[in-house]
């Protein structure tokens, strides 16, 4: 049942390609950038950290792909590939190129995507699974949906994926109401929903932040074993930099709706370029380091997300900022190592115009 | 030096015993049908200037232990006493509301989410002076500079005292709130869960405040929190707490390096650490946390400690000191060779 996602992408080995794209929520206060140019590559059967404080626009970005922006969000520019496996009629399989900001948010494509091939977890699980169905119900809903077969076998298959998902007496819990499952295994039952249908992409948004520490180790060993096994790509939405460290392959920083940095796990950790992703590795107690050291705090607050600000986002809370570049133009997406991108005028001259 | 040396001069709390339960009731005539063990005899001391930290799941008691600490809440059994300035030590657990009156400003709490501890209301003058003025400790322009003086020493500009909380981001109403528990210059502060609801980058802002103002005013903080990592940096003695009981207790580095109770070992085991070289498996824990309300017999944490014998299902250990000051709940804690955070 599980389906390769290595097979079905580009040469790139993406499955998701996300370009200079822009999301802006007309309020009555004004008009809020909460993505600004965020750029980023999910690469197909691996996991994709996304981390960044709150207000960075990482929920938004992967609500944006699943083409749920809420309103008065829209996406005013940008656009978001996804690489999806089709049959042909010779039983040869091609790579088709999907952009998902041409569809219509309702539209019958995205739904059908939706679910599908693109599926979300949520940080409370109590507030996103509903309390008047049973679990079952609820994970039958998407199988239902997307796959044909019959209430018994949809039955059959919410029993399976609770089980693999790690829930013990999966035969009682399908009939069980949300309420009545502690934190964890509620987590387990909407991990379960999603992958009901096999997605190849999977966000998961904060999914262990409300969770007690040993509750969230379980946790992310499921879903370390189940993306081995079923070898879909997870974003992994988060901030904390210890589940980053622990979980991803590849890392994006996230900074007031652009991506400032991205690159595999370790040069991230080890060599980080951006003198953002420096100031918050810095600024966090290192658990086992013995060092009773102070804390380095980023300076000043994360800005408002009605402020507009010239330049780079970060200038006006970064060490090495230089007057006259940075206050006045946004640095261009620059490569300093295999797959290790970075937005700082220390490793370019090159700018882009503003917003 | 024995702890009843200590006892005299260095220590600011001593609590004993403490238990905290509430009746679980039932049904149209509210008929109490059982007992929530919150706080299930919890010994502890606190030195002057120190920072004990005290860590557990959710649901362990810890809020609930920090509140009866401070007679917020009514013990239902133990005894809690605090070395006041002028009083000497007194017996918390027995004293009146007035009696507690004259006592309650050495002891102040910070809450969790600096979005509902401040009244929406009133201004950060008036939140900050709330206490000045029921303690009758200034008025008109002497309370207005007293004002100005806390918002200055947590770091924000005194102009800002006509605004409502609103007007302010996390990072900084908690610094509001801390300013409202500094105004009459307590010794104990219990800080339950102060940088919880904070961004990763106004944490440590937050964090290297309080340590400042424990060096500033002599402070002696109870640090309630689940993130191991920031106990971890904040704390010079570290508790452990699971359903209601403190399981172990020594100092920091011992706690964390050389832990002698399996759930420590566990929690250690589970932190993830920022580092993506050291990617350890967590030690898998069966079953779920033990309810408060019916715990298992013998070690509450037995049906879930992979070190169980069988004298751990039908004896509860008793809690007792290990190695010089170094505390634990375990009838094996002298032969367990248990793993630190680091491996």
């Amino acid at each position: 049942m599980a389906k390769q996602a290595g097979s079905s992408t580009t040469p790139e080995g993406l499955v998701v390609r996300v370009r200079d794209l822009h999301v802006y929520f007309f309020t009555d206060l004004g008009v809020s950038r909460a993505l600004n140019g965020v750029s980023l590559d999910i690469p197909a059967g691996k996991v994709t950290g996304v981390v960044g404080e709150s207000g960075c626009g990482k929920s938004v970005t992967a609500l944006s792909i699943m083409r749920l922006v809420p309103h008065p969000g829209r996406i005013t520019k940008g656009e978001i590939l996804l690489y999806r496996e089709r049959e042909k009629q010779n039983g040869h399989s091609i790579v088709e190129e999907v952009n998902l900001t041409d569809l219509d948010p309702q539209g019958p494509v995205i739904r059908s995507i939706r679910g599908a091939e693109l599926a979300m977890i949520f940080q409370e699980p109590m507030t996103s699974l509903n309390p008047s169905y049973t679990i079952g119900d609820q994970i039958m809903e998407a199988i239902l949906l997307h796959q044909q077969c019959t209430r018994k076998e949809a039955e059959e298959r919410a029993v399976d994926i609770l089980a693999r998902a790690g829930m013990p007496n999966p035969q009682t819990v399908v009939r069980r109401y949300p309420h009545e499952l502690s934190g964890g295994m509620r987590q387990r039952a909407m991990i379960a929903m999603a992958l009901s249908c096999t997605p190849s992409v999977l966000f998961a948004d904060e999914p262990t932040t409300a969770l007690d520490v040993t509750t969230e180790a379980q946790i992310l060993d499921l879903m370390r074993e189940l993306q081995a096994a079923m070898g879909m790509a997870i974003v992994f939405i988060t901030h904390n930099l210890g589940v980053v460290a622990q979980m991803c392959d590849t890392v994006a920083v996230m900074y007031l709706g652009r991506v400032v940095e991205q690159a595999p796990v370790e040069p991230l950790f080890y060599d980080p370029q951006h003198p953002y992703t420096r100031a918050l590795l810095r600024s966090i107690p290192h658990v086992g380091s013995r060092t009773k050291a102070r804390l380095q705090p980023i300076r000043g607050v994360v800005p408002d997300p009605y402020a507009t600000i010239e330049g780079c986002p970060f200038h006006p809370r970064c060490d090495y900022r230089k007057p006259g570049l940075c206050d006045v133009r946004v640095p261009a997406t620059t490569q300093v190592g295999e797959n290790h991108t970075v937005r700082c005028f220390l490793y370019t001259e090159q700018g882009e115009d503003n917003g | 030096m024995d702890k009843a040396d200590l006892m005299q001069q260095e220590l600011l709390l001593d609590v004993k015993g403490l238990k905290k339960y509430f009746p679980v009731q039932s049904g149209l005539l509210r008929r109490t049908v059982g007992t929530v063990r919150a706080v299930d005899g919890v010994d502890l001391f606190v030195r002057k200037g120190e920072t004990l930290g005290l860590v557990g799941e959710s649901g362990c008691g810890k809020t609930t232990a920090g509140r009866t600490i401070l007679r917020l809440l009514q013990p239902t059994a133990g005894e809690i006493r605090f070395n006041d300035p002028k009083l000497g030590w007194v017996n918390l657990e027995r004293m009146s509301r007035q009696e507690l009156a004259a006592v309650r400003p050495n002891m102040q709490i910070i809450f969790q989410d600096p979005f509902s501890s401040l009244n929406p209301r009133m201004t950060v003058e008036r939140i900050i002076a709330e206490p000045l003025v029921i303690n009758k400790v200034a008025k008109g322009q002497e309370l207005k500079d007293r004002v100005a003086d806390l918002l200055r020493v947590v770091g924000m500009r005194p102009e800002y005292m006509s605004r409502y909380p609103h007007a302010f981001s996390g990072g900084q109403r908690q610094r509001i709130g801390i300013a409202r528990a500094l105004a009459l210059n307590p010794k104990l502060i219990i800080c339950d869960e102060p940088v919880s609801a904070l961004d990763v980058s106004i944490q440590a802002q937050v964090l290297n405040l309080l340590e400042d103002l424990q060096a500033q005013f002599d402070l002696t903080y109870i640090f309630i929190a689940h993130d191991l990592s920031v106990v971890e940096h904040i704390s010079d003695r570290v508790a452990v707490m699971y359903v209601g009981q403190i399981v172990e207790l020594a100092s920091t580095d011992e706690l964390y390096y050389t832990p002698k109770h399996p759930y420590t070992e566990a929690l250690m085991a589970a932190v993830p650490k920022p580092d993506p070289r050291r990617r350890d498996r967590p030690i898998k824990l069966p079953g779920e946390v033990a309810s408060p309300v019916n715990p298992p017999s013998g070690c509450y944490f037995h049906p879930r400690c992979r070190y169980a014998k069988e004298v751990c299902s039908k004896e509860a250990p008793v809690f007792r000191e290990v190695t010089p000051l170094h505390y634990a709940r375990c009838h094996f804690a002298d032969e367990l060779k248990l793993r630190g955070v680091v491996g």
